[in-house]
C-alpha cells in the first residue's frame, strides 16, 4: 500500500500540473473583477449576452469582465457558482438569477462583504444594488400594438395571446396593446388572451381555429416566445402572409423564414448583448462610487435615457428602453 | 476486503493535489480562510444526500436512493409551509426554528420509510420505487407550496446554522462532520451496520442467517430520508427560502460521490470517511475550476473522469498494472 500511495501521488501532481497549465491564465490583477453569471451557458440567448460581455471588456481596458454559467439548468448550480465568485472575492456580481428567491441569502452574504450586486430579468429581488430591466412593461406592450397598428392600418380584427393566464409581464404586454388600439377606433379585439403556453404546436392548432372562426382576421399580437413561430405557421400554411398581420415576442434566428415569407410581420426582443453590458456598466458605476440617477447614461445603445425608481429591496430598478422591434427588412442585424 | 485503503489514501492525496492546484493557480487565495469556510458550507446539503445513497447501496439488491433531493426540498417546504402557519419567523424566540427543523426531520422520516416500507414488503426494485417515490415528493412539494418558493426567511439560530461559524468552522459542516461520524459509528458498532453489510453482500445467506431483513432495509431507508431532511434544513438555512426545484442536479452528483467513494455498488460495502473525502474532493475542484474561471462544462468532464478513474481503481490493480512493482506482487 505504501507504493501504492506514492504512485497516486505521482500520478496526481502529473495531473495536477496539467490542470494548472490551462487553468492559470486568469491571474488577480488590481483591476475592479466584475464577474457575470448567468442563468445557463452554452444557449444562444447567454452567449449573446457573452458577446456583450466581452464587448464591455474591449472598451473599458481598466475593468476585468468575464462570464460564468452552469452547464445544466439548476439553480443550485448557479448558486455554487456565485458563492465561489463571492469566495474568490470579485468586486462586482452581475447576476441574471435562475430562481431569484434561491439566490437571496447568497447575495446578502456578498453585499454584507461588500460586493456590488446587479441583476437582470428580477425586478423582485430584494438583496441587489440594482437590477436592470431592458423595458418597461407598458411600453413594450404598447410599441407592439402600434407596429401592429401601422401593418393593420388601424382597422380589422385582432386578437392576443399570452403565455399563460398568470403569466405577469404576458398579461402586462397585452393589457398595453389592448389600451393602445383603443386609439384606432376601427381595430376591434376578438376572442383575447388566448393561453400558448409557450408551445409553438399548440398555438398553430389554436391559431388555425382562429382562422377559421374569423375569417376576416387581420392581426395577431403574441407574448411567449413560440407564439410567433406557432401563429406564423398557421397564417403561413393559409396562403394568409402579407395579408395578416402578426407582431409578437420572439427571436430572430428560429423566425427567419417565417419573417421573409411574411407570415411574421415584426418581432420584438431584448438584446441581451446589450443587456449584458449595461449590467456591467452599472456595476463599474457603482464599484466607482457613483450612484445611478434617473435619466442617466449608461452609455448601452437603448440604455442611454434610463428611468431609476426604488427596487423592492434596498436598492433601486433601473429600466432602460432596450426593446427592438425588427421585421425582415432589419432582423439580420441580429441573428441569434 | 480488496483496496479499501487505496481508496482512502487516494482520495486524500487527490484532495491535497486539488488544494495545492487550487493554491497555485489562485495565488494562494484558494486556501483563504474565508473560501475554505465558503467552500466548507457548500458542501453539506450535497454531502447529506451522498451519505444516503451510500446507505442504500450497502443494502445491496441494486439499492439505491433517487428520492433524497426531492425528500429534502420536500421537508424545507412542508416544514415552512406549516409552521409558518402558526409562528412567524421574525419572532425573536427559537420557537420557529426548532419547530422547522423538527417538521422538516419528521418529514424526511417518513418519507425514507415510505421507501423503505415499499421495498422491504412490496419487493418493489430500489431504482424503480425511489424513482416513483422522487416524483412523488417533487408533487407534493409542488402542491404544497403552488408551485412557489416559499420564505423561510432568517430567524436567528436558523441563520445561525446556515452561516454561523464555530471556532472558524461553518456550523453547518460541524453538523454534517457530527452526523457522518455518528452514521459510521452506526455501522461499525452496532448490529445494524453489520446486518447490513452482510445483508447486502449475500442476501440470500442473510435470509437463512434469519436476519430481520425487512427491519434491515426500513431502517436503511428511514435513515437515508432522515439525512434528506437535513439537508432540507440545511438548504433552508442558507437560501432564506425552499423551492421544489432547488438541485434538480444534486441526484446524480450524490451518486457520483458515492461512487467515487468505494461504495459498491453490488452492495455489501461502503466507507462513511470516503464519502465524506469524495464530497470534500468534488467540491474542491468545482471551486477550483470556478476559480480558474474554466467553463462549467470543464468541470462536468473532468467530474466524468475522475469516476471512470476510481471506477478502475476499485477493480482492477490499476496503478500495478501501469508500473509493475516487484514487492506487491503477492498481494
Amino acid at each position: 500500500m505504501g507504493t501504492l500511495s506514492k504512485k497516486a501521488l505521482l500520478g496526481s501532481a502529473l495531473a495536477a500540473t496539467i490542470l494548472a497549465g490551462s487553468a492559470g491564465a486568469l491571474m488577480a490583477q488590481n483591476k475592479p473583477v466584475i464577474a457575470t453569471v448567468v442563468k445557463i451557458s452554452g444557449i444562444p440567448w447567454f452567449d449573446r449576452m457573452e458577446t456583450g460581455v466581452k464587448q464591455f471588456q474591449k472598451d473599458n481596458p481598466d475593468v476585468v469582465a468575464t462570464q460564468y454559467g452552469p452547464a445544466t439548468a439548476d439553480a443550485a448550480q448557479q448558486l455554487q457558482i456565485v458563492t465561489d465568485l463571492i469566495a474568490k472575492g470579485v468586486n462586482g456580481l452581475a447576476v441574471v438569477p435562475m430562481d431569484p428567491s434561491v439566490l437571496e441569502g447568497t447575495l446578502k452574504r456578498a453585499m454584507d462583504r461588500g460586493i456590488i450586486v446587479v441583476t437582470h430579468e428580477a425586478d423582485n429581488q430584494k438583496n441587489t444594488n440594482a437590477d436592470v430591466e431592458a423595458f418597461d412593461n407598458a411600453d413594450y406592450g404598447r410599441a407592439l400594438n402600434e407596429r401592429l397598428a401601422k401593418c393593420m392600418d388601424g382597422k380589422g380584427k385582432w386578437t392576443t395571446f399570452v403565455g399563460s393566464l398568470g403569466s405577469r409581464t404576458h398579461m402586462q404586454w397585452v393589457g398595453a396593446g389592448e389600451e393602445n388600439a383603443k386609439k384606432y377606433a376601427g381595430m376591434q379585439l376578438v376572442d383575447a388572451n388566448n393561453e400558448s403556453f409557450d408551445d409553438a404546436n399548440g398555438t398553430y392548432e389554436k391559431a388555425k381555429e382562429i382562422l377559421r372562426k374569423h375569417p376576416d382576421i387581420k392581426g395577431f399580437q403574441t407574448s411567449a416566445g413560440n407564439d410567433v413561430l406557432g401563429v406564423g405557421r398557421a397564417i403561413d400554411e393559409a396562403g394568409l402572409s402579407g395579408k395578416v398581420c402578426l407582431v409578437g415576442t420572439g427571436l430572430p434566428n428560429p423566425s427567419q423564414d417565417l419573417l421573409e415569407s411574411g407570415a411574421i410581420t415584426a418581432i420584438g426582443f431584448w438584446d441581451p448583448q446589450k443587456a449584458g453590458m449595461a449590467m456591467n456598466s452599472v456595476a463599474k458605476s457603482l464599484i466607482a462610487g457613483k450612484k445611478i440617477e434617473d435619466g442617466a447614461n449608461l452609455g448601452v445603445p437603448g440604455y442611454e435615457k434610463v428611468k431609476v425608481i426604488k427596487g423592492p429591496g434596498e436598492g433601486v430598478l433601473i429600466i432602460g428602453n432596450g426593446m427592438v422591434i425588427a421585421d425582415k427588412a432589419n432582423y439580420k442585424e441580429y441573428l441569434f | 476486503m480488496r483496496n479499501t485503503g487505496g481508496q482512502l489514501v487516494m482520495l486524500i492525496v487527490i484532495n491535497v493535489a486539488v488544494l495545492a492546484v487550487g493554491a497555485a493557480i489562485s495565488g494562494g487565495s484558494f486556501l483563504a480562510p474565508f473560501n475554505l469556510q465558503s467552500m466548507a458550507g457548500q458542501l453539506p446539503e450535497i454531502g447529506f444526500l451522498a451519505i444516503g445513497v451510500m446507505l442504500a447501496m450497502c443494502a445491496g439488491n441494486g439499492g439505491i436512493d433517487l428520492s433524497g433531493i426531492a425528500l429534502a426540498n420536500l421537508s424545507g417546504v412542508v416544514a415552512a409551509v406549516v409552521v409558518g402557519k402558526f409562528l412567524s419567523s421574525t419572532d425573536p424566540s427559537s420557537a420557529y426554528s426548532l419547530a422547522f427543523i423538527a417538521g422538516a426531520l419528521l418529514v424526511g422520516l417518513i418519507g425514507g420509510t415510505f421507501n423503505g416500507l415499499l421495498i422491504s414488503r412490496l419487493n418493489i426494485t430500489p431504482i424503480l420505487c425511489t424513482l416513483g417515490t422522487q416524483m412523488l415528493f417533487t408533487g407534493l412539494a409542488v402542491v404544497a407550496s403552488d408551485g412557489r418558493a416559499v420564505a423561510v426567511g432568517s430567524p436567528d439560530l436558523l441563520s445561525e446554522i446556515g452561516n454561523g461559524l464555530f471556532l472558524g468552522v461553518p456550523i453547518s459542516f460541524l453538523i454534517f462532520i457530527g452526523v457522518a461520524a455518528l452514521v459510521a459509528a452506526l455501522l461499525k458498532f452496532t448490529p445494524f451496520g453489520l446486518w447490513l453489510m452482510l445483508m447486502g453482500t449475500n442476501p440470500k445467506a442473510a435470509t437463512y442467517a434469519g436476519f430481520p431483513r425487512t427491519g434491515v432495509l426500513i431502517a436503511t431507508y428511514a435513515t437515508s430520508g432522515l439525512l434528506s431532511g437535513l439537508a432540507g434544513i440545511i438548504i433552508a438555512a442558507r437560501n432564506v427560502n425552499v423551492k421544489w426545484d432547488y438541485g434538480t442536479s444534486y441526484l446524480l452528483i450524490a451518486i457520483l460521490i458515492a461512487v467515487m467513494a468505494g461504495v459498491r455498488p453490488e452492495g455489501g460495502y461502503g466507507r462513511v470517511v470516503c464519502v465524506v473525502l469524495a464530497a470534500i474532493a468534488l467540491q474542491l475542484m468545482s471551486s477550483m475550476l470556478n476559480f480558474g474561471g474554466l467553463s462549467n462544462f470543464v468541470r462536468d468532464f473532468a467530474w466524468g473522469a475522475l469516476l471512470l478513474t476510481f471506477l478502475a481503481v476499485g477493480r482492477y490493480n490499476v496503478v500495478g498494472f501501469l508500473i509493475p512493482d516487484k514487492s506487491t506482487k503477492l498481494v
